[in-house]
């Protein structure tokens, strides 16, 4: 059974958002606003620039960096309102699963290469909360390993995100819990043009 | 995609009927009904976690945390102000409404108005609360947002002040339901002072989940007093206020006892004879509960003497409803707001029902924020929506002819993240007339060249930066074409569209079909010419196949040799996802057949990209973007074409090369997908996780 997070917390107002938070909360709020700079939101470049930063300091995530395909890509998954950018709640928890899923890559780089294998990676997704069966793994090396079947971090995050979504997708969709959901054409467009 | 799941989900439930009044939607996904079982059998009160009785709930600024007015406050339930409280007493009247130390005169007076109407104040106030055996220090309320019925759970504690309640009272000391009314108002707003400074109508529709209307007094219509009467028979909720032209005004009380910039409900219009003549009155209500007007037909004034005893209506009571002359009343009153009901909100039968249609929109950057008529490269592509007036309304009173219908148009604050105001837009709409070849199509988007061939035949009063801009019209039968629009184009935006007509009338959203016309393109081994052969035996190496990384030298070779198109490159993951989509045999390669197939639909969309660039800017603009998906067989609707622009324009609003190709491989890709699973052409699809995974993952 998969364990998909939980869907980020709707959007409220600020002044609520504002009054209802920790110290932590807090502290994240004012890096968010850097970030995002005065509308308040990320875009897939801001996204892009804040990973890499943070991934270019690091000598144990090995990686080519983020592009700003696989950025918007994340970004598409998470938007709710089809603006192309990230608000505070989308963002944060992005953020606090790559975070988690970060602490996972290392600890399952059991030969410490900066990589995941593709004998790493069972052990990695089933850690994330995704046991996949057979088809569904080499599906995701096919996609988001290299030729030799590694994957490098920013696929790793990019594949996971993507999973994540994807997964907490079916969930909604799937209403009555009969391990189906029935789209029409606009839907189906919608859900696979906009990830 | 995830975000856009919920979407889906939640319209899916809209069609499903919730979000009705009674069916409504549960706010913060509380339920009253289990909360307060929860309590009854712990046998503890319920205090609410999502809107604390603390400090942030009361406001931010002039009500902020340690701020001067709310030094003191205590929160406290009724039971501790008083010894029997009440929910209400005696059912509710205009006089439970006293303000406070807000400055919600304007939500007191949608309250106030609110109490006239009982079919209205049972559907905000549900029944079977009280302070009785079932009490467990819990109540809700249900208020209209947006196009959808909340249903808003809260606790009793209010806040006081040495023993008094700090915001709305009732006359009635022991009576609680207009506070608690206001507190759940508040929660849905975010705090108490949220509501401060507001318009009456945006309360009234919050109310009744119907459309509000707005006339200036200081050009009112010929048959305003005709209008009003009208209005208050069918049902309807009404305000009125006197403009003030500086700050320093607000409030202030005029030497006839009037209050500038203060929300009055008005609560009744009569003819009465005075000597000898018919004289108009109306009949207004302060919502302080005091401070009444003291000219001619005020309380106790002499001219109630010369009106018979059969028509008599003067109130002595000093309640703040008074009488005034309506010729008095247009001279000093500036606004009026009448709230039209929808006709499931009228239970009585002699009262007119209006029938009401309502949609949801979006306007987004680039695709479908086209901004209003001035225009003309853009204006056409904001949402369309066709009304269809069949039938003339039947008025004996005016020898006009024509369906009456009020079109209003909302923005969903949604983010209400920054100061009040800020986030509105400029918003309006126009009107044309459906081509007589449309009528009765529904999907059929107008282009450009309809716009820049025909003129609008009416238009929203103004484009103003209000929640709503609503007007009313009177128009021969026939198709019309409503567009929503926001001043400026290119401004992100989400809207409700409502159109209330007296008559039947049938309003849907205009829009293409969602189609694809796709050939089979795919090039089997034994098709390709040996020249291409060659080629691809150089390209592919020793294996025979083309991989993600090969693929991506190639493609750049081709781009970075022509100067008249744009492109960053081809990235890895383009290619990647390029070579997923085109890998049948599923071995992360593309062989020859897969690669030439690919070939001949880069091919096919460099022409189209080239044909479509109309400006030889080298990259696709968003209006040439829509020309190209055309081109390229697909028939797509602005649901579709916000999210492509979502997904692949560049921050400028405009699409390169690389991601053109990226978006059209994949939105051939994913028609293809959904053709062969749905093989008998039902129009949808069923599947099952693991297909889903399968294809969603690319």
């Amino acid at each position: 059974q998969f364990v998909p997070s939980d869907p980020p917390p709707p959007r409220r107002p600020l002044a609520y958002a504002e009054q209802n938070e920790n110290d932590e909360e807090r502290q994240f709020r004012k890096v968010f606003q850097q970030l995002a700079g005065d509308d308040m939101e990320v875009s897939p470049t801001e996204l892009m620039n804040i990973l890499n930063r943070i991934i270019g300091k690091r000598s144990d995530l090995k990686t080519d960096g983020f592009s700003i395909e696989s950025c918007r890509s994340m970004v598409a998954v998470m938007d709710s309102d089809s603006t192309g950018k990230l608000g505070f709640h989308e963002f944060k928890f992005l953020w606090n699963n790559i975070k988690k899923w970060q602490c996972i890559y290392i600890s399952n780089d059991a030969d410490r290469s900066g990589l995941i294998s593709s004998q790493e990676l069972p052990a990695a997704f089933k850690a994330a909360g995704f046991p996949l069966n057979d088809q569904l793994f080499q599906l995701m090396v096919r996609r988001y390993s290299d030729e030799q079947g590694n994957m490098d971090f920013d696929n790793f995050i990019g594949c996971l995100v993507r999973l994540d979504a994807m997964c907490r997708a079916f969930k909604t969709l799937d209403k009555d819990n009969n391990g189906t959901i029935k789209v029409n054409i606009q839907e189906w467009l919608q859900l696979t043009m906009y990830s | 995609m995830s975000g856009m799941a919920s979407n889906l989900a939640k319209k899916r439930a809209l069609a499903a009927g919730f979000g009705t009044n009674a069916n409504a939607v549960k706010y913060l996904n509380q339920d009253f009904e289990a909360l307060r079982a929860q309590c009854l059998s712990r046998g503890g009160l319920f205090s609410d976690p999502t809107f604390p009785a603390a400090p942030e709930s009361l406001g931010f600024n002039e009500l902020g945390p340690g701020s001067y007015k709310t030094r003191a406050v205590q929160w406290k339930r009724p039971g501790e102000l008083c010894s029997s409280p009440e929910f209400i007493v005696g059912g509710a009247t205009r006089t439970d409404i006293c303000q406070g130390a807000l400055g919600d005169c304007w939500l007191l007076a949608a309250i106030a108005s609110l109490t006239l109407n009982e079919d209205v104040m049972a559907r905000v106030v549900p029944v079977g609360q009280s302070f009785g055996e079932s009490y467990a220090g819990i109540f809700h309320f249900q208020f209209w947002q947006f196009g959808e019925w909340v249903d808003v759970v809260i606790d009793d504690r209010l806040p006081t002040k040495d023993g008094e309640l700090l915001f709305v009272h009732s006359a009635e000391g022991s009576e609680f339901w207009s506070a608690l009314l206001e507190k759940a108002y508040a929660k849905v707003n975010g705090c108490y002072e949220a509501l401060s400074g507001g318009s009456t109508t945006e309360g009234f529709e919050d109310f009744t989940g119907g459309i509000a209307e707005n006339y200036d007094l200081r050009k009112p219509p010929p048959n305003m007093f005709q209008i009003i009467k009208k209005a208050i028979e069918s049902g309807a909720l009404l305000g009125c206020s006197i403009d003030i032209t500086s700050a320093a005004d607000s409030e202030a009380v005029t030497r006839q006892k009037l209050v500038k910039g203060h929300a009055y409900s008005l609560t009744g219009a009569v003819e009465v004879t005075y000597r000898g003549r018919k004289e108009k009155l109306i009949r207004i209500r302060n919502p302080w509960g005091q401070v009444e007007w003291t000219g001619a037909w005020s309380d106790s004034s002499s001219e109630w003497n010369s009106v018979d005893d059969s028509e008599r209506q003067n109130v002595k009571a000093d309640d703040g409803e008074f009488w005034m002359s309506f010729t008095e009343f247009l001279r000093h009153y500036s606004r009026i707001e009448i709230c039209t009901l929808t006709p499931d909100t009228l239970t009585d039968d002699s009262v007119k029902h209006w029938s009401v249609c309502n949609y949801d929109g979006s306007w987004r950057k680039g695709s479908t924020a086209g901004g209003c008529r001035n225009h003309a490269y853009t204006f056409w592509m904001n949402p369309q929506f066709v009304i269809r007036l069949d039938e003339e309304d039947d008025d004996p009173d005016d020898n006009e002819v024509g369906c009456s219908f009020v079109v209003g148009l909302i923005q969903k604050n949604r983010r209400r993240l920054r100061k009040v105001g800020e986030d509105m837009h400029t918003i309006g709409f126009a009107i044309y007339e459906v081509p007589s070849q449309f009528h009765g199509q529904r999907e059929v988007h107008l282009d450009k060249n309809y716009f820049l061939t025909h003129a609008q035949k009416a238009r929203s009063e103004t484009f103003v930066n209000l929640r709503e801009v609503s007007t009313r019209f009177k128009m021969p039968p026939g198709e019309y074409l409503i567009v929503p629009s926001t001043f400026e184009p290119h401004l992100n935006g989400d809207f409700c569209i409502r159109v209330f007509s007296e008559k039947q009338t049938e309003t849907r959203p205009c829009d293409d079909p969602v189609k694809a016309d796709l050939d089979d393109e795919t090039v089997s081994d034994a098709e390709v010419d040996a020249g291409f052969r060659g080629l691809f035996t150089k390209l592919a190496g020793d294996d025979m196949e083309i991989s993600a990384a090969e693929l991506k030298t190639i493609m750049n070779k081709i781009v970075s040799k022509r100067t008249d198109i744009k492109t960053d490159g081809f990235s890895l993951e383009t290619c990647r996802i390029m070579v997923n989509l085109m890998d049948d045999s599923g071995n992360g390669k593309l062989g020859l057949g897969e690669f030439a197939t690919l070939w001949k639909k880069v091919q096919k969309y460099l022409g189209i990209y080239k044909k479509n660039d109309m400006d030889n800017s080298g990259t696709m603009s968003t209006p040439e973007m829509r020309m190209a998906l055309k081109e390229a067989g697909f028939t797509l609707n602005n649901g579709i074409y916000q999210i492509l622009v979502a997904r692949y324009a560049e921050p400028d609003m405009t699409i390169d090369f690389d991601n053109f190709v990226a978006c059209l491989m994949r939105l051939d890709m994913m028609f293809r997908v959904f053709k062969k699973i749905d093989a008998h052409d039902s129009g949808s699809i069923e599947l099952d996780f693991h297909q889903w995974l399968t294809f969603t993952m690319i």
